[in-house]
């Protein structure tokens, strides 16, 4: 006798729900791999492949949810799971106060494969780790450098959804990631400089494409500058933020504040809220006529790119802040009509089979402008250019944040000049935002992804990728990055 | 809602059914060192904000990895299906991985086989608690806000889990766990205060002692002052302590003190803190969460870190241990740090006997800023005070703060005993409030 396929196994879910009398009912069963090879220090240090598979039912009765989940895909405990779904629910509902309510969505059946190149997982284990041990052994070639990573990671989502409304989607989806790092000491003192493909979703191809080992040398060189370099003296400085750098930029200070669930209080005992309460939409000023950010779902080869999000609602694209001016917010269903919204922007995502979905931020990116880099940098008298992620923190509501990077150039009179060490720059959201008084070009655009962003209890890890051009900021506050300041 | 539990749950995987699991693999197996692991896990967590359910969640997720080395070359794989053929082909995985891998210089053999203490790590109370006892405690937290005026949100968990290791040496230990988890965050207004506790004991959340705390917090928060950046005085909740001990824990790691690359390079056996402060590993603590053994095989010990201030043990891997030759790998699964000579009995008596200085219940958010000397940085949050005179006179806004651990507690003022000490961002630790002479805060935010 064959094993049941998913859709049997859905239908087995689904039919309980509907018998239960909840208004409303998903599953999501998923099977998800994942290779990760992981070097450091001139030797593989970790190869891990990974298969993980189960099914979570959420289910809506009498207006609250509840949600059960296993890694057992049999005939026994989907009807098991299904029910004790039914059960939690019934349980949140005895307490309800306001009934949760969905905004209407079509049905879809539809089928979302990421387009892919070069399979991962046909490439031979050989070629990675060869291309990893040969790209540390150039990191070391430079004199100084004490330390080396360098990995790949790819992972393969295969799922179903299915709700008691009739969507029925499958997915294929596909992420691919390529990272190198390397550490240099110089005086007691040690730096690391970092280098990645980002996350994209596609195949081998963008480790192919990307050349982490040619980018190598220029890397472990530049470990060296930075740990050699001056350290920045605290002031006002005018920066230019590359699109890595400002990728973490907006994924903290607008993304987060601008997911509803957050501002509603949903995220208040962990996350945090956020300022950008609803009754700002459409009236604060964000940022300055330079910054519109724009959520883009449908961006091909971005993560949050996925055809239909864990609600079964269409990706999509919207403003969030359009010429500084505040205007949308990320949702799901659950939480758009509370704010009047009739239909949710489908930006509700769980990490796995095993989570129950929650709002993230979608694929936030900035416009870009009308500058070159140059024309950036030649605009600003002393300031500094910075590459890369660093240290961050931002407060719960999302007001008051300081990021350092991962690379700081001296900016004088209009000229890159020399490195520094220890830049670490802070502000309030809205402040910094509104002294932007320049983007570069689409032609300096560049994506980088996340697939570890925190929120929700128990935590989940989310995926999304944030586009940016070069832009320019005016006059922040830069503090050195040691000791006691 | 408790009535037929009894099939709700499910079976998890027992310790005769792993050695079977693990026995399957070893039969088949052609690697010189193979290894298995077992981590089966059901939780439950019921989330709450704006006074009722938001989230309610049950998760069964059992995991067995296997781990096959050839000489020196090793590969891993894992699998969440526990079938024969499923288990067979995660096997075949990791030696397909492992035939082709490079050689590691730092592979080791399985750990030698170890009699692993039996902890009472599984308290059946805590096992047996479902959907329907995580629902009375949110509710009762609810319940008491509401009654204030106040908005709750929190979360009530409860986690059971088999945890095992095995090996082709006959090395074996498995371990059932359970542990519970209350956190809650009032809103009153503008303000917000915070509780949170873990145990192993479902019985012993204090749901309400917890609630009443937090309310008491977000009340006394409302209408803040704004005083501005700079060095101050400090009074720290054990809370706030645990955030700032646990990244100069992370930091402790053997490989970055080898290659020059810590926080502690050429500190080991020198003062690094206060004389009066140790860092203990207690895993026989009853109110803690400590463990039998770890991931990698190996038994957790009582053992000492930092005593009196100076640091007397890194936090090494089996290889590292081995090229420093250190027989037994401390853990630190169960922290206590403790003050030594401490006078004062509780939070009260040292904001009694404190002239003036900023009181923090917890931070927010917290990393590193420069990790040559641990400069950290994070935000104040769920309750920040001014106190003068012995006594607090006003809610603050909340600051970020830009310093480092071994430079902040280099002097402790005053101190409590050791007490419970939870945080969103990290484990469960016993630390004192303590009172040191200057912290400093870098900037201030609007609430």
């Amino acid at each position: 006798m064959s094993s049941p396929t998913w859709e049997e196994f859905a239908d087995l879910a689904l039919r309980r729900i509907k018998a239960s009398g909840a208004e409303y009912g998903d599953i999501r069963i998923q099977q998800s791999t994942t290779e990760h090879i992981q070097g450091e220090d001139r030797r593989i240090a970790s190869i891990r492949h990974t298969e993980d598979s189960g099914f979570g039912v959420r289910v809506l009765y009498h207006g609250a949810w509840g949600f059960a989940a296993s890694s057992i895909l049999s005939l026994e405990e989907v009807p098991r799971v299904a029910d004790l779904a039914v059960e939690i629910a019934r349980g949140s509902a005895s307490i309800a106060v306001e009934k949760v309510r969905l905004v209407e969505e079509p049905v879809h059946r539809d089928r979302i494969v990421t387009p892919v190149r070069l399979d991962p997982a046909t490439v031979p284990l050989e070629q990675k780790t060869g291309l990893l041990l040969n790209t540390m052994e150039v990191l070391h070639d430079r004199p100084g450098i004490v330390r080396s990573t360098a990995e790949v990671w790819w992972r393969r989502d295969c799922k179903r959804f299915e709700s008691t409304e009739g969507s029925a989607l499958d997915f294929d989806l596909l992420a691919t990631n390529g990272a190198i790092s390397a550490t240099a000491l110089y005086e007691g003192r040690f730096a690391t400089r970092s280098f990645n493909t980002p996350h994209l979703r596609k195949g081998y191809e963008l480790i192919e494409e990307t050349g982490l080992m040619q980018e190598a040398p220029r890397v472990a060189e530049q470990a060296f500058e930075k740990v050699s370099a001056p350290a920045v003296d605290a002031g006002a400085f005018d920066l230019v933020l590359d699109p890595e750098h400002l990728s973490l930029t907006m994924h903290e200070s607008c993304g987060h504040p601008t997911e509803l669930d957050r501002v509603l209080g949903y995220e208040a005992n962990y996350a945090g809220t956020s300022f950008l309460t609803t009754d700002k939409l459409g009236s604060f000023r964000f940022g300055s006529r330079h910054v519109t950010l724009v959520a883009d779902n449908t961006e091909p080869e971005t993560l949050a790119a996925t055809g239909y999000d864990d609600d079964g609602v269409v990706c999509q694209r919207w403003d969030i802040v359009r010429d500084g001016l505040f205007v949308g917010y990320c949702t799901n269903r659950e939480v758009a009509p509370k704010i009047g919204e009739v239909r949710s922007r489908g930006s509700n995502r769980a990490d796995g089979w095993g989570s129950v979905p929650i709002v993230r931020i979608a694929n936030i990116g900035l416009n870009p402008g009308t500058d070159t880099l140059d024309q950036l940098i030649a605009g600003v008298k002393r300031g500094i250019y910075i590459e890369g992620h660093g240290s961050y923190s931002i407060d719960q509501r999302r007001y008051n944040f300081q990021f350092g990077g991962d690379a700081f150039w001296l900016i004088e009179h209009g000229k890159r000049t020399h490195m520094l060490r220890d830049v670490i720059y802070h502000g309030i959201t809205p402040e910094f935002w509104n002294s932007c008084d320049g983007v570069a070009d689409r032609t300096f655009r560049r994506r980088y992804g996340f697939i570890t962003c925190g929120k929700g209890q128990p935590g989940q890890s989310g995926w999304m990728t944030h586009a940016a051009s070069p832009a320019r900021f005016r006059n922040v506050q830069v503090i050195r990055g040691e000791g006691h300041v | 809602m408790s009535a037929g539990n009894a099939n709700r749950w499910p079976k998890m995987t027992g310790r005769e059914e792993f050695r079977f699991l693990a026995d399957l693999v070893f039969t088949r197996s052609s690697g010189d060192g193979t290894i298995v692991t077992l981590h089966d896990v059901h939780s439950g967590t019921t989330r709450f904000a704006n006074n009722q359910v938001v989230q309610n969640v049950d998760t069964r997720r059992g995991t067995l990895a296997v781990t096959v080395a050839f000489d020196r070359r090793h590969g891993t794989a894992s699998t969440t299906d526990f079938t024969a053929g499923s288990i067979h082909d995660t096997l075949a995985r990791a030696e397909r991985i492992a035939r082709i891998s490079p050689v590691d210089p730092e592979y080791l053999p399985p750990p030698e086989p170890f009699p692993f203490v039996a902890r009472e790590t599984a308290r059946p109370e805590t096992t047996a608690a479902g959907p329907a006892r995580r629902l009375e405690y949110a509710n009762e937290a609810i319940g008491h806000c509401r009654m204030e005026n106040l908005l709750a949100a929190g979360v009530v968990s409860t986690t059971a889990a088999s945890v095992g290791i095995a090996a082709n040496n006959g090395l074996f230990g498995y371990e059932a766990r359970a542990d519970a988890r209350f956190s809650l965050t009032v809103q009153a207004g503008d303000s917000t205060g915070w509780s949170a506790a873990a145990h192993r004991s479902v019985d012993h959340l204090k749901i309400q002692e917890r609630t009443l705390a937090a309310i008491a917090k977000a009340k006394r928060g409302r209408e803040p002052i704004e005083l501005p950046a700079g060095p101050y005085p400090v009074i720290f909740e054990p809370a706030a302590v645990a955030g700032l001990w646990t990244w100069l824990m992370w930091s402790l790691d053997a490989k970055s003190y080898d290659k020059g690359t810590s926080p502690f390079a050429g500190r080991l056996g020198a003062q690094i803190v206060d004389d009066r402060l140790t860092l203990c590993n207690a895993p026989n603590h009853a109110d803690l969460l400590g463990v039998g053994l770890t991931s990698e095989g190996l038994p957790s010990m009582p053992s000492t870190w930092i005593d009196h201030g100076v640091l007397t043990q890194l936090a090494h891997d089996r290889f590292t241990a081995k090229t420093h030759g250190v027989q037994d790998v401390p853990t630190l699964d169960a922290p206590v740090l403790s003050v030594n000579g401490a006078a004062c009995g509780n939070l009260q008596d040292l904001i009694k006997r404190t002239d003036y200085a900023i009181l923090v219940t917890n931070f927010w958010y917290i990393r590193t800023v420069n990790p040559i000397d641990l400069t950290l940085t994070g935000m104040t949050r769920d309750g920040t005070f001014l106190v003068e005179k012995g006594e607090i006179v006003s809610a603050i806004r909340n600051f970020r703060f830009h310093d480092s651990p071994l430079r902040a507690f280099q002097q402790i003022d005053a101190a409590t005993g050791p007490m419970e000490a939870v945080t969103a961002e990290t484990g469960k630790m016993l630390a004192p409030a303590m009172v040191l002479p200057e912290f400093n805060f870098s900037s201030v935010t609007r609430f």
